[in-house]
């Protein structure tokens, strides 16, 4: 504060004090750091010391130190729910990505009135609240639903499709609910590419495909590694879609956390399962970044020959 | 803060019995507290006009605040409470509440003894039983066409993929156990280890675990039978009529709300009133009837609503805590059979 009342004050040489330059800026961030200090890291560091806490029943527990909850989760029964969890993950940001990619490309060719259309269109359901829109979903799939009902009024089938609470309609669910920033992001990406270079690459003879591959797709792999990203991550997490159109039956890990919060009442181990849950997410990030860096620095080394 | 906050509701009381006083000198009133929306207004205003006392009902939102309120008013400041069974024990432990002087309550007789006796009060001396929970199966005659009559049958090759459960593990593997002959309350991790053996064998059949959607399920044809808690039994029977109720031969877990009366309750005689108001046969089927839980005056069961009369005979069991490891295995196999059921 002192800092900023004699911020007007020049140097005897009239110049403006290096300090007091910059402090200005600090000052505009300080509700940033605070926000990220109180909301993101106090929230972690808590969650990293309730993991080692112990337990002792019906939501309560005491800061006696304990490994115990991450000895627990060796238990097969959790393993098996991490890696269905990351195959759910994989699974649904492939279908993402192959669905995405090309839409969100398509949308970027488009004129600009259409442009305007479709990203109202692709934007339009966050307005509802996803909860709603997968309570929705169950209006439309369920045996009286209107898919059935529509499939029997076409004389298409006999009787009711089962189509709710199981695997591939929590991973259609997935898919629904993420597709949006796939989408988003390759188009952001698809939209600032330079036409020229890909017209150069014709008149040097390249096929469309050709010019598809070593042009365009390098060009847009920040955009599809973006929307991998958000899609991967919350689908981690995302214990709802599978509360609510999987009949709780598939077990993400996101649901193995809020069960353990609440009918568990164990909240050191879900702390500790949330803990190795961010852990796992973020070296897989790490990784895949690593990856696409070194895919962008071989593509420089190409460009240089 | 809170001490202040207490002197300040202390005063605001104070001005408030000031005022009564000044109106009518010997004015009786009631301090109630329980959740809220406990009776319909008819009954408290009915109350009051009969009696002349002046109802003040205070509400808490859990249980667990309610007894902490309770500990430090010292079994004072309220007259009368109703809690659920687990915190009524608590309250009786920690010698909060004061036994019942039954030569006031004549109509005590008219309770349901199904719901009294329970271990929190062996000896009927504490407590007035005001509603009862009973997670029970319901099905559709409609697509079963064979009588279902116990927890066992749900484990019945005919139910593919057609039973919805709720969501609780301790509710769920709880009937499990009465299945198997044992207390819901199982200590002994062989036995429950046993049940999780047992669930896995259920898995195929279930639809879905639901804790706030199963009894719609029922209705809109995605499971055939449900296993539900009170208010989604009586919600999905108001909604369907042809829908069958079963109160499991193997036993039922039973959740109950009581009134108690705290040991230093400052109007213990209104509160005797109060109890003994409620519990005429008339006004107990008003409350009942209002709070659509299972009727526990036995006088009221033929004016309450049918689906909330309880059965005639049941071998009930209430929950209590079980023992943190007993609770980890549950857990355990409540995961497990999660994953088994896709």
């Amino acid at each position: 504060m002192g800092r900023h009342m004699i911020a007007g004050d020049l140097n005897d040489d009239g110049t403006v004090p290096k300090r007091r330059k910059t402090s200005p800026y600090i000052a505009a961030l300080i509700p940033l750091y605070l926000v990220m200090i109180l909301l993101v890291i106090g929230p972690l560091v808590y969650t990293v010391m309730l993991s080692f806490a112990t337990n002792v029943g019906n939501g309560g527990f005491s800061w006696k130190l304990t490994v115990e909850n991450y000895r627990r989760m060796i238990d097969p029964v959790y393993r098996v729910t991490f890696l269905k969890s990351i195959q759910l993950a994989f699974l649904s940001t492939l279908l993402i990505s192959l669905i995405g990619y090309p839409f969100g490309y398509w949308m970027s060719r488009l004129s600009k009135k259409w442009k305007k259309i479709m990203i109202l269109l692709v934007v339009i359901p966050f307005g509802v609240n996803s909860l709603i829109r997968y309570y929705g979903i169950i209006i439309l799939l369920q045996s009286k639903g209107v898919l059935n009902w529509l499939l029997l009024k076409l004389h298409l089938i006999e009787e009711p499709i089962k189509f709710l609470y199981n695997y591939s309609t929590v991973l259609a669910g997935m898919v629904y609910g993420l597709l949006p920033f796939m989408i988003l992001s390759v188009y952001s990406s698809a939209e600032k590419i330079d036409w020229t270079l890909v017209e150069a690459s014709r008149d040097l003879g390249a096929t469309k495909t050709e010019a598809f591959f070593s042009i365009i797709f390098p060009l847009t792999i920040p955009g599809l590694f973006s929307g991998v990203i958000l899609s991967f991550v919350p689908s981690m997490g995302l214990f709802f879609v599978s509360e609510i159109l999987g009949g709780n039956k598939i077990v993400l890990v996101g649901s193995l956390i809020q069960d353990q919060m609440t009918r568990g009442g164990n909240w050191p181990f879900a702390a500790a399962i949330a803990v190795l849950l961010t852990i796992v997410t973020s070296v897989l990030l790490i990784a895949s970044a690593r990856i696409s860096q070194l895919q962008g620095e071989t593509r420089k080394g190409n460009n240089l020959i | 803060m809170k001490k202040k906050m207490s002197i300040a509701l202390g005063i605001m009381l104070m001005a408030v019995c000031l005022f009564v006083s000044c109106s009518k000198k010997d004015k009786q009133e009631l301090v109630l507290y329980t959740w809220e929306g406990m009776f319909p207004q008819e009954v408290l205003d009915d109350f009051a006009k009969e009696t002349g006392i002046k109802i003040i009902y205070s509400t808490f939102d859990t249980n667990e605040t309610m007894l902490e309120k309770l500990s430090q008013a010292d079994g004072g400041t309220y007259d009368l409470i109703i809690g659920d069974d687990y915190i009524v024990d608590a309250a009786i432990r920690k010698g909060l509440v004061q036994k019942l002087d039954k030569s006031r309550i004549p109509s005590f007789k008219n309770i349901n003894p199904l719901f009294q006796s329970f271990y929190f009060d062996t000896k009927n001396e504490y407590t007035v039983p005001h509603g009862a929970g009973i997670p029970v199966i319901v099905y559709d005659p409609s697509r079963v066409d064979w009588e279902i009559t116990g927890i066992k049958d749900l484990w019945d090759e005919r139910l593919r993929d057609s039973v919805a459960l709720t969501a609780n593990y301790r509710v769920i593997e709880g009937i499990t156990l009465m299945s198997m002959g044992r207390s819901l309350n199982e200590n002994d991790l062989e036995v429950l280890k046993e049940v999780g053996k047992k669930l896995i064998e259920l898995a195929p059949n279930v639809r879905l675990i639901d804790d706030s959607t199963s009894h719609l399920a029922l209705l809109n044809g995605e499971a055939s039978v449900a296993f539900l808690y009170t208010s989604q039994a009586t919600a999905a029977l108001n909604e369907n009529p042809n829908l069958k109720v079963v109160f499991p031969a193997e036993g039922l877990g039973v959740g109950v709300m009581d009134f108690f009366i705290p040991v230093k309750a400052p109007h213990s005689d209104a509160a005797h009133k109060f109890i003994e108001y409620i519990l005429k046969p008339d006004v107990s089927a008003q409350c009942f009837n209002f709070l659509g839980y299972y009727c526990t005056t036995k006088a009221a069961d033929s004016l309450v609503d049918p689906i909330l009369v309880p059965p005639s005979f049941f071998n009930g069991e209430i929950m209590q805590n079980i023992s943190l490891e007993a609770d980890e295995q549950q857990n355990k196999n409540w995961v497990e059979f999660k994953a088994a059921c896709n």
